[in-house]
């Protein structure tokens, strides 16, 4: 075997090679230090630059090669295009955003702040190779990346009881659909004879109805991903791991490694990787119903808010499997792909935003955040009581915040590829989640109560929380451009 | 740039009093903002030129290109008296509002500020993406109103009405979604504008329900109805109103309920003319049965506020049946209607809300003798009571005779059953002017350690326009009329092939152009 690296792939990785380095400065001083912590601003700042470095090299990298020929590196392993261009942008942000979190929250900050800061940059790095993996066995190598170092981050907490049990089951269950998603790779090679995906997906149409062994194959990759991004019935992990893990890192995985999962989906389900399977066609059809349903429901008789949260998070990832499943049947390469991105980007900022409020809540390690512990908000912090409103409306699709835009991109793809029964259980939905989006504003504004944020400062947070909902609101009025600029990515 | 104006200066006000410091000076601020809107809307009517049914001081820039979004705005005899009611109305409702609002009384201002954005921009947009979005965005406002300064069962009462809501208005931002396709199927490129949608020509078959046009239609009926609210829908109604404050009611009666008669004129009888003559017997019945139901059910109500509300879905069933009517009495009776039940039911919600400061009571029962402790409060009282009940010479009257003259043209078996609503709307509203004003002195009216004041100063100005209006707008009919007769002849005479134009925008061209379009059409189909 002869590899024949040119200097144009290392570029193209310039950003994860960069994340890799940086992630390495904080723990490193720690060694040099006699394992001492530095100071935790200095670990955010190095942690920060880290993501914003890498953050400017992707948006550098991707503007300066967009329009040279291949985008394919590594003799076709990764992939540098639209679809990771923006996904992957949306996961640093998120990250940082998240970072910021950690800083501020009791459960995170502390003892071993560089080690988390190590591995939520080792996180970001295995996302980055998700987003980009044009095989199916670095896309199974991004995966684990990514999950190992979550796994350890929610076990590292401080809380006791919940986050230990929450890492186990996260572990576990997270190994198991890893096992699912390896076995089915194993029957696509074996029938196509390739782990390359576009190879794969090309051989779809016709494979997919003549041969059992690669139903089987494609089936059991898609359960796989179904656990990582919970939808119905394979979310069964999700309340518990959302609501054990410290706050910060379930808004890490509750918007980038969601979006990047979804972003690698994608990938699978490609332009008319549906057609011609009416019985997976249904499967996922049935699933994404299932999904919205179970997770709208399931969020009304929540009183933690966090599991809340995570149940509207699956509901969110059924609004967006009906993305997926126009993409699979569209003939148009963009047309549905570019609504599933927006809504990704959305549902990270808005979904960021509800959970930094919540972490302003934490006042220490083993903090509960009820519902109703929010009561009176609305006078003791009007600017935040605002704030996570606009988060929370824009959840329900509320126009004109980026909510509904990002719906309304989803839903009318959706019926420009026919599927107007799936548009309407998503709108009608949306209709039931108003219900328990409502309950924390009805709670903040309408009942008396002496809520107030934790004592701490909680500056970044602070921050955090305002420019999401800055950007939730202006991001939505002015969507038109932003989507056209991720429809052109991806054409 | 006027219409602009008028429909974002409220959202600038909002923000200006977000950012005022001094909280005693919040409430005279606001109601020089309102006052200013309301100039600013009377300049808007200076320029209207009657003799026309076109749009008139277009604006139109392209928002969201991708899909044919833009933000267009356009005037026109449909919605130009439902924006001036809008404006009239709130500078009244802040200074009748004064001391009914205790505290947070800059998020209330703010709130009415936001809502009134969001419905004028639902009477001026033109185009549906750009509509829909002030047609939610008038919902949290509203949301906030009720929940944060209501009565007792506020909160049930705000989650309900925007579920309710909410539910009708996603499945019109589906049809919304698929007309946008059929723009681009049949025009080449996709259009959300309203001008646009006029020019589609969908299918329509009679007698099956699972069809293209007759789902179309009640995707946008079913929004429309519940927000008026037609009679089986009507329910979030009640309990908005007697929860919500008084100006929360003034503004929910006044001109809310107008943005689904609204709705019916502009988007739901002109886009699907064949189902709305097919199934307008469906609206004629419910229209009936609001207005005797609403009354009859008014008639038994303990509570003032309570009756008020029901005499509302009673009056609203006059609206849409004066609408399904579809011919010129009908119509114009309608839009004259809106503005009637605006000015009475508005002013009535007023009066509730001055006697309820006073004595803090609604119940029907202790009150009596009214008349003599409160004389000035009696005679504005009975004013608008004579309004409400559409005696000659009040407003009400012009705008009952002219729907009930419509429908018995149209279908005189329902004018037979609405008449009825005439007596028992006198009913109802005499029979509680009479509990509450004359007879023995109630236990609140002679409670000596709490006297009754008649009206201060400031309630005789919030009341004065009301009245005046009710007489002017009874007397003087015409001079309301006339500037939307133009359109209303349009609509009424050209309603299957409803086009509307720019005014002084290639007048001819469109015309032409659809023409090209139906006959290539037609060559399709052969």
């Amino acid at each position: 075997m002869n590899f024949n690296i040119g200097l144009a792939d290392i570029i193209r990785i310039s950003p994860m090679i960069v994340l890799f380095l940086a992630s390495l400065i904080p723990i490193t001083i720690k060694v040099l230090r006699g394992n001492r912590e530095q100071s935790s601003e200095a670990t955010l700042f190095q942690g920060l630059g880290g993501l914003m470095a890498a953050a400017i090299l992707h948006m550098t990298v991707y503007m300066a090669l967009e329009h040279s020929s291949n985008p394919m590196i590594f003799a076709n392993a990764l992939v540098i295009d639209g679809v990771s261009f923006w996904v992957g942008l949306t996961a640093l942000i998120a990250s940082a955003v998240a970072l910021m979190l950690m800083h501020d929250n009791p459960s995170t900050n502390g003892e071993q702040f560089s080690e988390l800061v190590f591995l939520t940059l080792s996180s970001v790095l295995g996302m980055l190779i998700l987003v980009s993996a044009a095989d199916l066995l670095i896309l199974f190598i991004g995966l684990e990346t990514m999950s190992l170092a979550l796994y350890l981050m929610i076990a590292m907490s401080h809380e006791q009881k919940l986050s230990k049990e929450a890492a186990f089951k996260y572990f576990i269950l997270g190994s198991f659909a890893s096992a699912l998603f390896l076995y089915g790779i194993s029957f696509l090679f074996g029938t196509t004879g390739s782990t390359y995906i576009p190879e794969i997906v090309q051989q779809t149409g016709q494979l997919i109805s003549t041969n059992r062994l690669f139903l089987i194959g494609i089936v059991l990759v898609i359960v796989g991903f179904c656990f990582k991004v919970s939808i119905a019935p394979f979310h069964a992990w999700t309340p518990d791991v959302y609501q054990g893990a410290p706050t910060p890192h379930t808004a890490l995985m509750a918007t980038a490694v969601k979006a990047v999962s979804f972003a690698a989906f994608l990938r699978i389900i490609t332009t008319k990787s549906l057609v011609g399977s009416e019985n997976l066609f249904n499967f996922l059809q049935w699933l994404a119903v299932l999904t919205m349903i179970i997770g709208n429901v399931a969020a009304i008789i929540q009183n933690n808010f966090k599991r809340m949260l995570a149940y509207s998070s699956i509901a969110h990832s059924g609004y967006i499997l009906v993305g997926i499943i126009t993409v699979g049947v569209s003939e148009r390469t963009s047309f549905g792909a570019s609504g599933v991105i927006f809504y990704l980007i959305g549902y990270s900022l808005m979904t960021l935003g509800a959970f930094a409020v919540v972490s302003l809540f934490e006042k220490n390690e083993n903090s509960k955040i009820q519902i109703d512990d929010l009561a009176g908000y609305s006078k003791k912090n009007p600017v935040m009581a605002l704030c996570l409103t606009i988060f929370l409306l824009s959840l329900a699709g509320v126009p004109p915040t980026i909510g509904f835009f990002g719906k309304f991109y989803l839903f009318t793809s959706a019926i420009g590829e026919g599927l107007i029964w799936l548009a309407l259980w998503g709108v009608l939905n949306s209709v039931i989640s108003a219900y328990y989006y409502l309950r924390p504003i009805v709670v903040m504004y309408m009942k008396e109560g002496e809520a107030g944020d934790a004592n701490l400062e909680m500056g970044a947070t602070r921050f955090a929380v305002f420019a999401s909902a800055v950007f939730v609101v202006l991001l939505g009025i002015f969507s038109g451009p932003i989507y056209t600029l991720v429809e052109k990515a991806l054409s | 740039m006027i219409l602009s104006a008028v429909t974002f200066l409220p959202l600038i006000f909002a923000l200006a009093l977000a950012f005022w410091p001094n909280e005693r000076t919040l409430r005279h601020l606001a109601l020089g903002f309102a006052v200013i809107e309301f100039l600013a809307s009377l300049a808007m009517l200076a320029q209207f030129d009657s003799s026309t049914a076109a749009l008139q001081m277009v604006e139109k820039f392209p928002w969201i290109e991708r899909f044919g979004i833009s933000y267009f705005l356009g005037l026109d005899g449909l919605s130009l008296w439902l924006v001036l009611l809008t404006t009239f109305i709130m500078p009244i409702v802040l200074l009748g509002a004064w001391n009914a609002i205790e505290n947070r009384v800059k998020g209330f201002l703010i709130s009415v500020f936001v809502l009134q954005t969001a419905m004028i921009g639902t009477f001026l947009a033109m185009d549906a993406i750009f509509f829909y979005l002030f047609w939610e965005l008038s919902l949290v406002p509203m949301y906030f109103m009720i929940g944060i300064w209501g009565g007792q069962r506020r909160i049930y009462a705000t989650v309900k009405f925007f579920i309710y809501t909410m539910f009708g208005s996603v499945l019109m931002l589906i049809a919304i979604i698929y007309l946008m396709f059929l723009t681009q199927e049949t025009l080449g490129t996709m259009s959300a504008s309203i001008l646009d949608f006029y020019k589609l020509k969908i299918p329509f078959v009679g007698g099956q329900f699972f069809t293209l046009q007759t789902l179309l239609f009640f995707a946008f009926a079913l929004a429309f109805a519940i927000k008026v609210p037609v009679f089986p829908f009507h329910t979030w109604l009640p309990d908005a109103h007697v929860e919500a404050p008084t100006p929360g009611s003034v503004i929910l009666a006044g001109v809310m309920l107008k943005m689904g008669t609204y709705g019916f004129m502009r988007w739901t009888i002109p886009l699907f003319p064949e189902a709305s003559e097919y199934w307008a017997w469906l609206f004629m019945t419910v229209g009936v049965v609001g207005i005797v139901y609403g009354a009859l059910v008014a008639m038994v109500q303990p509570d003032i506020k309570k009756l008020v509300a029901y005499s509302s879905v009673s009056h609203m069933g006059y609206i849409l049946l004066g609408l399904f009517t579809f011919n010129h009495f009908g119509m114009s009776g309608s839009l004259y209607q809106m503005l009637n039940h605006g000015v009475s039911t508005g002013a009535l919600f007023l009066l509730v809300g001055m006697i309820y400061e006073r004595t803090h009571s609604r119940e029907i029962s202790k009150y009596g003798g009214l008349a003599s402790v409160l004389p000035l409060f009696t005679i504005a009282f009975f004013v608008i009571t004579l309004s409400s009940i559409a005696v000659p010479m009040t407003n009400g009257f012009i705008g009952e005779f002219l729907i009930l003259l419509g429908s018995f043209k149209a279908e005189p078996a329902f004018a037979y059953v609405a008449v009825t609503g005439v007596i028992l709307g006198a009913v109802y509203m005499l029979w509680m002017f009479k509990r509450v004003f004359f007879g023995e002195k109630g236990e609140l009216v002679k409670d000596e350690h709490h006297p009754l004041h008649d009206l201060s100063l400031r309630e005789l100005c919030v009341l004065a326009p009301m009245v005046l209006m009710v007489f002017w707008m009874g007397l003087f009919p015409n001079q309301f009329l006339d500037l939307s007769k133009a359109s209303i002849d349009h609509l009424v005479n050209d309603r299957t092939n409803y086009q509307l134009v720019i005014k002084g925008q290639n007048d001819l061209g469109p015309e032409t152009k659809t023409a090209a379009i139906s006959t290539q059409k037609t060559g399709d189909a052969q």
